[in-house]
């Protein structure tokens, strides 16, 4: 028997499951996972559109310039992620190469309908944001980009500006703003109660929370759909606790079916209502299994995320 | 939370060590055996220094800054960093600038003591990028195609001609000379620390060895 599904579900998660299915009832809509097979997903900036929990990040692990045999490699993940279930796949111009790679995997992969391709205008990849979403799509072989964002708020007047026109032509279908590490969130918060975007981008992990005091609620209040990125803190969590060889605490399992540290730190991170999506990056198929297993069924609850980040704090 | 100091080293760096020494290979690979011709110049570049004809010595590293500077930086490195192109227009710029100070002689040191200290530093550095730094791939038992080679690398490029430089360059040309090959040392040196690797410590070391000698042979220049 495959080892990974041996405990798959539990006499106490049935009954959780089946109490959480009593609950759900009576919750609005907007505010429901969506579960279609193994896979979570939500709806985002206020429409009926679904996304898998479970997206991709491409910063370093997709730079692999024009080497055939990385560019080999990469595609197999991005084919596991997609018979995963995987939708949304970020990139940058900022991420050298990284854009080509995906181009390069479309290519030989076709472009499966789940794909929800994200994008970011940056102003040292040059030109004006039209023409950077132009020589992106040529890069990614796509005709469109389901979101592109502003990265790291460079420009965003301009950038933003320009998006807009580009959204409201349907060249693109989403606009958004990116930050990480915790950086300008107050300008964030401006930008995410002036203007009309669809989705932001920041750092949310169990160790890294403030965003929950202000941008998380803004988010669902104002129905802005949220990337989580740098959801293992850019390897380093994940790394540190299978290092120290720290032990998964057997709760975890029987509260939500955390199997791996992938399923614990991911799960933390997707659970939050406010969160549309997080996205690991990997260089390797069998992590992003890993990763696209953890978007699936049970969810912590919230009494079962404050244990998680306790449990966290006390390693 | 202040922007500028929530920055890490590891956030300029986009790519992981697997791709970056894939390309370093690839280099080894591609060009195969030009490896031996620019082992050649290097040998000839020290050989010359060191029988006190600098302005040829000078003139024999020059291409190779410009091939590296094609080869990988524009070709290869600025796939993975949009900050590439900006180095290979450095090492360009180092290639010209060495063509010009052989054309005029602009700061030879034309009867370099072979008992000087920063001579016999220069020439230690310039034997260890000539011949110790293409070792250490294939003895820390990497494929022979990922020895980092004088005028097909950047490191060992920038290291020999730093130990070539002290031996046949003396005053303010000395020290404009070594400010690309050093920069780039210091950006290496701290990509390799970033991807986990020891190479990082020998160029830091290298570094400071080469800033002794510059130190000792402007000491001796005033005297």
């Amino acid at each position: 028997m495959n080892p990974r599904i041996k405990h798959r579900i539990t006499r106490r998660q049935s009954l959780a499951l089946i109490g959480a299915t009593f609950a759900a009832m009576t919750l609005p809509t907007t505010s429901l996972f969506a579960n279609t097979g193994g896979m979570r997903y939500k709806t985002f900036a206020g429409t009926d559109k679904q996304l898998p929990v479970i997206g991709m990040g491409t910063w370093r692990t997709f730079n692999v310039g024009n080497d055939p045999e990385l560019l080999d490699a990469r595609t197999e993940v991005v084919k596991a992620f997609f018979e995963h279930g995987g939708g949304l796949i970020d990139s940058s111009p900022m991420y050298g190469s990284a854009p080509d790679v995906m181009g390069y995997a479309l290519q030989q992969l076709g472009t499966p309908e789940s794909l929800f391709s994200a994008e970011k205008v940056w102003s040292p990849a040059g030109g004006s944001a039209r023409e950077q979403v132009a020589e992106l799509k040529d890069r990614w072989t796509v005709d469109h980009f389901d979101l592109v964002q502003v990265h790291n708020l460079t420009d965003w007047r301009d950038h933003l500006a320009a998006l807009q026109e580009m959204k409201t032509e349907g060249v693109i279908r989403h606009v958004g703003i990116t930050t990480s590490h915790g950086r300008r969130h107050r300008e964030i918060e401006q930008i995410m109660t002036s203007e009309d975007i669809d989705f932001v981008q920041l750092t949310y992990n169990i160790t890294h929370r403030e965003v929950e005091n202000r941008l998380l609620p803004l988010a669902q209040e104002r129905g802005i759909g949220v990337i989580a990125n740098r959801p293992y803190d850019g390897g380093s969590l994940i790394k540190h606790l299978k290092r120290r060889d720290a032990p998964l605490p057997e709760w975890a399992n029987e509260e939500c079916g955390c199997t791996t540290w992938a399923d614990f730190l991911l799960k933390f991170i997707v659970s939050h209502p406010a969160i549309t999506c997080a996205i690991p990056a990997t260089t390797q198929v069998e992590h992003m299994r890993e990763n696209m297993r953890a978007g699936h069924s049970p969810m912590p609850s919230a009494d079962a995320r404050q244990r998680m980040a306790d449990y966290i704090e006390s390693l | 939370m202040n922007a500028w100091t929530s920055y890490r080293l590891q956030d300029f760096i986009p790519f992981t060590a697997e791709v970056y020494f894939r390309l370093l290979e690839r280099m080894g690979e591609t060009f195969w055996p030009l490896h031996l011709l620019t082992l050649g110049l290097g040998a000839a570049a020290l050989t010359l220094a060191l029988r006190h004809r600098p302005r040829l010595a000078c003139l024999l590293p020059a291409p190779l800054w410009a091939f590296v500077a094609v080869a990988f930086f524009f070709q290869r490195y600025a796939a993975l960093n949009w900050a590439g192109g900006y180095v290979g227009n450095a090492f360009i710029a180092q290639a010209v600038l060495l063509v010009v100070m052989a054309l005029t002689g602009w700061g030879m040191d034309k009867a370099p003591r072979s008992t000087s200290p920063p001579v016999i530093l220069g020439t230690a550095i310039a034997l260890f990028g000539l011949i110790v730094m293409p070792l250490i791939a294939p003895l820390s038992g990497d494929s022979w195609y990922q020895a980092e080679v004088f005028g097909l690398h950047a490191d060992p490029t920038a290291v020999t001609t730093l130990g070539l430089l002290l031996i046949m360059l003396r005053g303010f040309a000395l020290w404009i000379a070594a400010i690309i090959p050093t920069l780039w040392l210091v950006v290496s040196g701290l990509t390799l620390q970033v991807l986990g690797s020891t190479g990082a410590t020998v160029l830091f070391a290298i570094l400071a060895i080469v800033l002794i000698g510059l130190v000792w042979k402007s000491i001796e220049f005033k005297r």
